[in-house]
């Protein structure tokens, strides 16, 4: 089973994409996901930093202008975190904030999917997010 | 699978018309702030982030209509919010026109209509004409910010950190730590205690002090108050408020007009418009004068210590604007003008009195010409304020030169400044620049001691440079004081001797103040010096002549293995100087204070001769007469007013008749007695440079406007002292080559 | 030196009827009863001179510093620097400000401002060598203008007395006479 954070301060969002990633036709040709998900959802990075300690996370998937913490403290906390620092970090955000997606990219995000998407890039840049050395190490970690 | 899109589906728009409804508000909060000039940043954000999150959501959704909508609209919030462009009245219409569609595009696409919306074409293409300039330059660099902080700021983050800098607040670095399972309750109440002092820029996790339970959080705060009163204002809050340093700046340089109080509407969106991808490169080169300069340096290969590439001043922002000091001279010649006006203005006045014609007409001559008066004077007061600049220009300046210094000297320094907010006149400010620098570069050179000197006196590694800055009536005092080793009054005192600067006697009965007074004479502290006194004194000569130049004086107090305090006193205007007038051979001189140390009355039976010059004893000691009559050649030639020819017209020879006074002037440890008809008592001044044609004329600083057209000469008692100090004998010689 | 510099020149008045070329303004003003003249281009102002302050060991030709709206202007007596007979000033004496070297703004001590000519460069005749005397390096050339190149008798608009005194002052113009037209940057150098 692999958990992953969802961080998105819209909740339509979220639910977009916990659809894209739940509901993945069965015969779908689609990079394969792994069989169980586990979707969990932040609704501010706050809420983030209240969940991230407390289970053990396969991917994070996170936006980047979202009040309070942003998107790219939240990245900083996890690269900075012992614990969380092997977590790969997708961004999602939309195209026109370069600067943010490169200032992201550099605090150690892996992977950037640009607002908007189809269900078939995100699950594409999820499993290839999962399939990183990062997500990798942590999938075989977890068993 | 259909379940949960249909679920998405409609959250999208449920969602959307939440947000919707929320932009109605929103823009009714901007409308608000619009009209009464105080635009509430937040709001504009949360606008282009329910914009942002509108775009996205249409774009998941298949929602065309919305999606190309909300992309323009998205692109003018952010250029607002990043201030390109500014908030009009025509940039309002544009958005409440787009929160009025909004809602009809959800109806019809709730409805899965697909019908033309030609009024929605319409506001996209004037959307889309409206896209903002370049932001102003940053002045971040300015302060010693955290990399990792700065790394993690977004885009608008530093938008608005920019902003706050520019708008002169102070950065604060709050550190938090908050409960997990109370930290919503808790951030708002910090957020609403900070909010009515400033602004929050980010929140970041620090990672590190916290448990599982809680978690510990930086926060960057732009605020208007002093770090006392926010540590008071967040008592409640469980904050610790540091204050973000200030870095040392280069050079200071304009800042272009904020855009939201100058930005002019352009084009029929009345936004400022300009090509985009040019404000996106300015963006990109303006990050790297986020960064500290180690890492601008180490990004550039290490290619010598860089410069920020914005040195925007601190001050020169918002509602200032840069003024061309030639012009206000002229200003203040403009005044002097008026000022002649007005004595012409008063003779009439008089005039018509004595004329007896019309005592109604004179009483109200009299009153319009007092209020000219009044007018004139603030006039002059106003133009002269205007050349005011705070010391920090220049104190920025040292902090740079301090620990590039330090570094060299491999010496621990902490330069704690004070006062650097100020203000004297701009050429003042100016002029202090090189003096300054030199005291500094003495007091780490010779004032601090290496580390382990200091360690060995149980005194902390790190050496402290105070540089405090304070108003003291008229005049502006500047403090630099170490806690270094101190002068060693004993080898000043026998260098001196040697030099024959001091007599073996004199050095045995000169007070300690003497002594320390002699690091201002030429010569007794030369480069071979530099390691025997181990004080600073080092070209203080030149120092104190600088500072006599810009009428101040300096002082200087030591103590042995404790430390050195230099005090500067200045004139808070270079115009204005405070002098005492005084009348020789009928005319009128002025003698800057500042190098006037007492004024006796001349016994003539007092006088002796010593060495072909002549001298009085003051309080046991020797001090040489200048008769400034004879000196000036007034005595019994004098000529006063527009007679070229000269015989017999105005003033023939001096009254002898009355007494006479001795003015005692002091540079350093030197004194000499000038000789004068009349104590005519003390006035301010505004001095005023010579022509060139007069440069090579010695003995005045300038001249000053007495009223009435008068004129009297500034004397220069710097370099009187320095004219008188060679034998009387060769003076006259060189005199007499100069007429002949 | 009056003598020298009144000596008829008829070949001149020959050479500006021909070729007269363009016009240039020149101020006329007196010094120790000679006519001397200036381009007004380089005059800035004519001042009735203010109080002067001497300014102890300036050079001997600097009258003194005067105020003009603020400014300090050193005011140079041309009598002495063109090495004059010195006399008294009189009412009539005037401050012409021009501008000296390094923009430094200069008063020059003249007796009187006699007039305006408007005189061709044809005109001007190099007459520095034929004057041999101390004034020759500040010389530009001579002139013999005549009344007909009189643009303004009386330049400063006084009352009609005083335009009397300028025709009068300016006799030997009128009569054919010469004017010695001064090198205002070699005097001020």
């Amino acid at each position: 089973m692999v958990r992953i954070l969802v961080v998105e301060d819209s909740s339509a969002m979220r639910s977009y994409i916990r659809a894209a990633l739940e509901e993945a036709p069965p015969d779908s040709s689609d990079a394969p996901l792994p069989s169980e998900l586990e979707i969990v959802e932040a609704a501010s990075g706050f809420d983030a930093l209240r969940l991230l300690p407390r289970g053990s996370y396969g991917l994070v998937i996170t936006d980047i202008n979202m009040p309070d913490i942003n998107g790219l403290e939240l990245i900083k906390f996890v690269r900075d975190s012992e614990h969380l620092r092997s977590v790969p970090v997708l961004i999602v955000s939309t195209q026109s904030g370069e600067r943010d997606r490169e200032r992201g990219l550099a605090l150690g995000a892996d992977r950037f999917l640009a607002k908007p998407f189809t269900p078939e890039a995100l699950r594409d840049a999820v499993s290839k997010s999962l399939a990183s050395p990062r997500g990798a190490a942590r999938s075989g970690g977890d068993g | 699978m259909a379940d949960a899109q249909d679920r998405a589906r409609e959250e999208f728009f449920s969602e959307a018309q939440e947000i919707v409804e929320g932009l109605g508000r929103d823009l009714l909060g901007l409308d608000e702030g619009q009209r009464t000039g105080r635009v509430d940043a937040e709001l504009v954000n949360d606008l282009f982030r329910a914009v942002h999150t509108l775009k996205g959501l249409a774009g998941l959704f298949g929602a065309n209509r919305m999606s190309t909508l909300s992309h323009e609209l998205e692109g003018l919030l952010d250029d607002m919010r990043l201030g390109r462009v500014e908030l009009t009245p025509t940039v309002l219409d544009l958005l409440f026109r787009s929160a009025e569609l909004y809602d009809r595009i959800l109806q019809n696409e709730k409805e899965g209509r697909d019908q033309a919306m030609p009024e929605v074409d319409d506001l996209i293409r004037e959307l889309h004409r409206g896209k903002g300039g370049a932001p102003p330059p940053s002045p971040i660099g300015h302060y010693e910010l955290d990399p990792g902080l700065l790394a993690v700021l977004t885009e608008y983050e530093e938008h608005r950190l920019r902003t706050n800098i520019a708008q002169g607040l102070t950065l604060f670095r709050l550190r938090v730590q908050f409960q997990l399972a109370t930290i919503d309750q808790a951030l708002d109440d910090l957020k609403a205690a900070a909010k009515p002092h400033g602004e929050i820029i980010t929140y970041l996790p620090t990672g590190a002090g916290a448990d599982a339970d809680s978690i510990e959080l930086d926060i960057l705060m732009a605020c208007k108050l002093t770090g006392a009163e926010l540590e008071v204002a967040l008592a409640l809050n469980g904050v610790a408020v540091e204050e973000v340093a200030r870095r040392p700046v280069a050079a200071v340089s304009s800042s272009p007009v904020p855009f939201d109080r100058g930005a002019t509407a352009e084009g029929a969106a009345g936004t400022r418009v300009r090509d985009g991808s040019e404000a996106r490169r300015r963006e990109a080169l303006d990050v790297a004068s986020l960064l500290p300069p180690q890492m601008v340096q180490r990004e550039a290969g290490g290619a010598g210590p860089k410069v920020p590439l914005d040195v925007a001043s601190i001050r020169s922002v918002a509602q200032t604007v840069r003024v061309d000091i030639q012009k206000l001279d002229r200003l203040m010649n403009i005044v002097g003008e008026l000022a002649i006006v007005k004595s012409s203005l008063t003779r009439l006045s008089d005039r018509l009195r004595a004329a007896h014609i019309s005592r109604e007409l004179s009483s109200d001559l009299h009153r319009l010409q007092r209020t000219f008066d009044r007018h004139l004077e603030s006039m002059q007061k106003g133009i002269l304020e205007v050349r005011m600049v705070p010391l920090g220009q220049v104190f920025d300046k040292l902090a740079r030169v301090v620990r590039q210094i330090s570094r060299d000297a491999d010496k621990h320094v902490n330069l704690v400044i004070t006062g650097a907010e100020t203000e004297v006149d701009k050429l003042i400010v100016e002029e202090l620049s090189d003096p300054l620098m030199h005291m500094m570069r003495n007091a780490i050179d010779h004032g601090i001691e290496s580390r382990s000197a200091r360690e060995a006196v149980g005194k902390p590694a790190m050496g402290t440079i105070a540089l405090n800055a304070f108003q003291k009536g008229n005049h502006v005092v500047i403090e630099i004081e170490d806690d270094g080793g101190g002068i060693d009054t004993d080898r000043l005192l026998d260098a001196a001797v040697r030099r024959g600067v001091l007599a073996a006697d004199e050095a045995r009965t000169s007070s300690r103040r003497e002594v320390l007074n002699l690091v201002f004479i030429p010569g007794m502290t030369t480069k071979s010096d530099v390691s025997e006194l181990s004080g600073r004194g080092v070209g203080m000569d030149v120092v104190k002549t600088n500072i006599s130049k810009l009428g101040g004086v300096i002082d200087l107090g030591s103590e042995r293995g404790i430390g050195t305090k230099v005090t500067i006193t200045l004139p808070i205007t270079l115009a204005i100087i405070s002098a005492l007038l005084v009348d020789v051979a009928g005319r009128t001189f002025a003698l800057p204070l500042a190098n006037v140390q007492e004024a006796i009355v001349l016994e003539p039976d007092a006088v002796r001769r010593i060495d072909d010059r002549e001298v009085v004893t003051l309080r046991g000691t020797t001090l040489p007469l200048c008769f400034l009559g004879q000196l000036f050649e007034l005595d019994g030639s004098a000529v006063v007013g527009a007679s070229p020819g000269g015989a017999g017209a105005g003033h023939a020879v001096t009254k002898r008749n009355g007494k006479r006074f001795v003015v005692v002037v002091s540079v350093g440890s030197r004194k000499l007695g000038l000789v004068v008809d009349t104590l005519i008592g003390e006035q301010d001044v505004v001095i005023k440079a010579l022509g060139a044609s007069l440069k090579s004329v010695r003995g005045f600083a300038g001249a000053t406007e007495l009223g009435d057209q008068r004129i009297g000469l500034v004397l220069d008692a710097p370099a009187l002292l320095e004219e008188l100090s060679t034998s009387p004998r060769d003076a006259r010689q060189a005199s007499e080559a100069r007429d002949g | 030196m009056a003598n020298l510099v009144r000596r008829p020149g008829a070949g001149l008045r020959r050479v500006r009827q021909q070729d007269r070329g363009p016009l240039v303004e020149y101020l006329a003003f007196a010094l120790a009863g000679e006519p001397y003249a200036a381009p007004v281009s380089l005059v800035r102002e004519i001042l009735k001179p203010p109080p002067l302050t001497p300014v102890p060991r300036a050079p001997r030709s600097v009258l003194g510093i005067v105020s003009v709206r603020g400014q300090l202007v050193t005011v140079i007596d041309l009598r002495r620097r063109l090495r004059l007979a010195e006399a008294q000033p009189t009412r009539r004496a005037r401050i012409l400000l021009v501008d000296g070297e390094a923009g430094e703004t200069l008063g020059l001590f003249v007796d009187e401002v006699l007039a305006v000519y408007r005189l061709a460069d044809g005109e001007v005749e190099a007459a520095a060598t034929a004057l041999g005397n101390e004034v020759a390096p500040y010389i530009a050339g001579i002139a013999r203008p005549g009344a007909a190149r009189m643009a303004i008798a009386a330049p400063l608009g006084a009352g009609e007395a005083a335009k009397k005194r300028a025709t009068m002052a300016s006799a030997p113009a009128e009569e054919g006479g010469v004017v010695i037209l001064l090198d205002l940057r070699a005097v001020l150098a």
